[in-house]
């Protein structure tokens, strides 16, 4: 089988064939004979060659993609690609698309600074998210129109919750007739 | 003294329940509504609920907890740190409601409480304090009084709110025309955060190290001081790493020092746990900061290189007895502790806060490593309150042998579900200054500004390529086979044949 897996923004090629105990990973164009038991839901141990890895694999809430963990790493990774097209279009958004603000942790929203409607500058803060004890600002990635605003003041948010939205006014043009 | 009402959460909650528990003390938790099914209730003999998530609806609520107390029929109350624990009011009610607390006097808390006038106590017992002013500024002090009174400090000072705490309230002035600013800023934080709005000016040391004295009063008194920690590695006024002994301090300074702290405590008449943090100068002179009157969060570090349980003594002193530690054992360590603070932040994400559930949690341990712990997997790291889930405390013979210790320990971590501070305690071990020492209360933050968010786990081609292998394999494995583990279905072995290699290997034990 074949797989695109995307770490830290750049995408390899897998190749995966069960042989005997075994698998026989290509990576690129290398090819690994990978010994794979997974010790718990979250947990893998491989052994590639005589080398042993101990790999953590969680889902990360805000993304959607997996977190692993190996060592003292901890690396984002997506498989064939699923998250890098909903991904893509959230980063082709800061051009001239809408931009999706989503609240990076979980919290509550302290303050909303614009309504929807208003002008906002790129690096302009929107909203102002609570979490153990510290204030966070989201803050527009680029000059736009706020389109939406999803949450009030004084509700609590998951990570991952789409807070507000802002239309490039380019692309956009003010909804009002 | 039969039951202890711990008035506290995460670590410090579980902290104290175990030294409850080695003394035959029955123990009552007490939570909030996110609290319910952490750690500190599930290991607490009883637990009450004192009411909504948000610290001031449940943690804070003095009544809430007297209340409980009463309900659960606890004879005393500790307090932990943070939260009430230098709250006089709180210890004033715990002994009004007829229970011991398990601390300073609510007057002592009250005294030490005002930097202003703690700095006058320790001035007052002999003890140098940084120059500054004895007495908070006038509300309406005139702009051409306050000038002159910052000349006659001197620059660069710093603005400090009288009931500070955690670089709250505090300003960073350099030069004349930046005062005002400052002044009316400081003022209005500490309002904020205090509900006192009363600042001081106090000079500000180039490049001090915070040092610290901890010591035991009782209430026959005896006061011993420890060994000193050393506390100068801060984010943002907020300790991250603490050791001891430090480097800094010669068997001279570590006379005076502790002598100075012990006086200072014995001219209040001080009961219980409690910390002198000096300023320790380039030149080897020290100034008297503040007193915690509580136990303080790195208090590990002092009983791994002295062998004393000092939530043991603080619940032995609240009981009446008396002191019975030799001094001079206190006074020379064994070996040397490092502890670093575990937070639920994403260091490469500027330290951005980082709650959520915690999906994994394999927590270091072996030789010399004590993790206190607050967290378990499963749990929810709540947005609520501190993002402190974890003390990692290593011990060994030197300082280098320990920092050695301490990277193990860190590699051991296994966090997956939030961010933590490893990655960061790792990068921090592998620096020059660290490693000979050379640090001041304002070198992290200086060398962080100065890496400019660059991120503190550097991967590589290799590790994203396992990376990969990784993803694919857990996408595989989880989704076709119901756990087994590879294609011979090795984890899916059933018990029988389990059964049956446990015995065979029993019998090749009982063999030899």
């Amino acid at each position: 089988m074949q797989y695109d897996v995307e770490v830290n923004g750049q995408i390899r090629r897998v190749s995966i064939r069960r042989a005997d105990a075994r698998f026989v990973v290509g990576v690129d164009d290398m090819e690994w004979i990978v010994d794979a038991v997974r010790v718990d839901g979250h947990t893998l141990s491989m052994l590639i060659g005589t080398t042993s890895y101990d790999v953590s694999i969680a889902p990360d809430p805000a993304s959607g993609r997996m977190m692993v963990s190996i060592g003292p790493v901890m690396l984002s990774a997506s498989v064939n690609g699923r998250r890098r097209f909903g991904r893509r279009e959230d980063a082709g958004a800061g051009a001239d698309g809408p931009q999706q603000l989503k609240a990076p942790m979980p919290g509550k929203v302290v303050r909303v600074l614009v309504k929807p409607g208003e002008q906002v500058r790129a690096r302009q803060p929107l909203v102002v998210i609570e979490a153990m004890k510290m204030e966070n600002e989201l803050r527009a990635v680029g000059d736009g129109m706020v389109a939406e605003i999803n949450v009030a003041e004084g509700q609590s948010v998951d990570a991952g919750a789409l807070v507000a939205v802002v239309r490039a006014v380019t692309a956009t043009p003010a909804p009002e007739s | 003294m039969k039951k202890v009402l711990i008035a506290n959460r995460g670590e410090i909650a579980v902290r104290v329940i175990r030294a409850c528990r080695e003394m035959n003390l029955s123990t009552v938790a007490v939570y909030s509504e996110a609290d319910r099914a952490a750690l500190h209730v599930r290991a607490a003999d009883e637990a009450c609920a004192i009411g909504p998530s948000p610290a001031r609806d449940s943690y804070l609520r003095i009544d809430a907890i007297i209340d409980a107390a009463r309900r659960s029929g606890a004879d005393a109350v500790h307090p932990g740190y943070g939260f009430l624990a230098e709250n006089e009011d709180f210890a004033a009610a715990v002994r009004d409601a007829g229970l011991t607390f398990i601390g300073p006097s609510a007057e002592v808390v009250a005294l030490m409480g005002s930097k202003t006038a703690a700095r006058a106590a320790a001035a007052r017992a002999g003890v140098p304090v940084v120059p500054g002013t004895g007495e908070p500024l006038p509300d309406r002090i005139s702009d051409p009084d306050l000038a002159r009174i910052a000349r006659s400090i001197g620059y660069p000072l710093l603005v400090k709110a009288v009931a500070g705490g955690g670089g709250k309230g505090m300003r960073t002035v350099t030069e004349p025309a930046a005062l005002l600013g400052a002044v009316r800023g400081a003022r209005s934080e500490a309002s904020a955060s205090f509900g006192d709005s009363a600042v001081y000016l106090e000079r500000r040391l180039t490049r001090p190290r915070h040092v610290e004295v901890q010591l035991l009063g009782d209430h026959h008194g005896t006061v011993v001081p420890f060994v000193e920690r050393e506390c100068s590695i801060q984010r943002r006024h907020q300790k991250v790493v603490e050791e001891t002994p430090s480097l800094a301090v010669t068997p001279g300074i570590r006379a005076a020092m502790t002598t100075a702290a012990a006086a200072v405590a014995r001219s209040v008449g001080y009961a219980n746990a409690g910390t002198i943090e000096f300023l320790l100068d380039e030149d080897g002179q020290f100034y008297f900061l503040e007193m915690n009157t509580r136990l303080q969060v790195e208090h590990p570090i002092t009983e791994m290189v002295t062998g004393v349980d000092l939530v043991r003594w603080q619940i032995r002193i609240a009981r009446g007895e008396r002191i019975d530690l030799d001094p001079a054992r206190l006074l020379a360590p064994s070996g040397h502790a490092i502890e670093c603070r575990i937070y639920a932040e994403d260091p490469d994400n500027g330290f951005l806060p980082s709650p959520g559930r915690i999906v994994q949690l394999r927590t270091p341990s072996g030789p010399g490593v004590r993790d206190d712990s607050g967290a378990a997997a499963g749990l929810e790291v709540p947005i609520f309150y501190d993002p402190l889930i974890s003390k990692l405390i290593v011990w060994a013979e030197d300082r280098p042998s320990a920092i050695q210790r301490l990277k193990r320990a860190l590699g051991e971590y296994v966090v997956t579900g939030i961010k933590t501070t490893v990655p960061f305690f790792t990068w921090l071990l592998n620096q020059e200054d660290f490693l000979t020492g050379r640090f001041h209360t304002t070198y992290l933050d200086e060398v962080l500004r100065s890496r400019n968010g660059q991120p503190f786990s550097a991967s590589s081609a290799d590790v994203e390529e396992v990376a990969a292998v990784a993803a694919v394999l857990q996408t595989l494995l989880a989704g076709a086979n119901n756990g087994s583990a590879s294609p011979s279905g090795r984890q899916t072995a059933t018990a029988d044949a389990v059964s049956r290699r446990w015995k065979a290997q029993a019998r090749v034990e009982g063999l030899r």
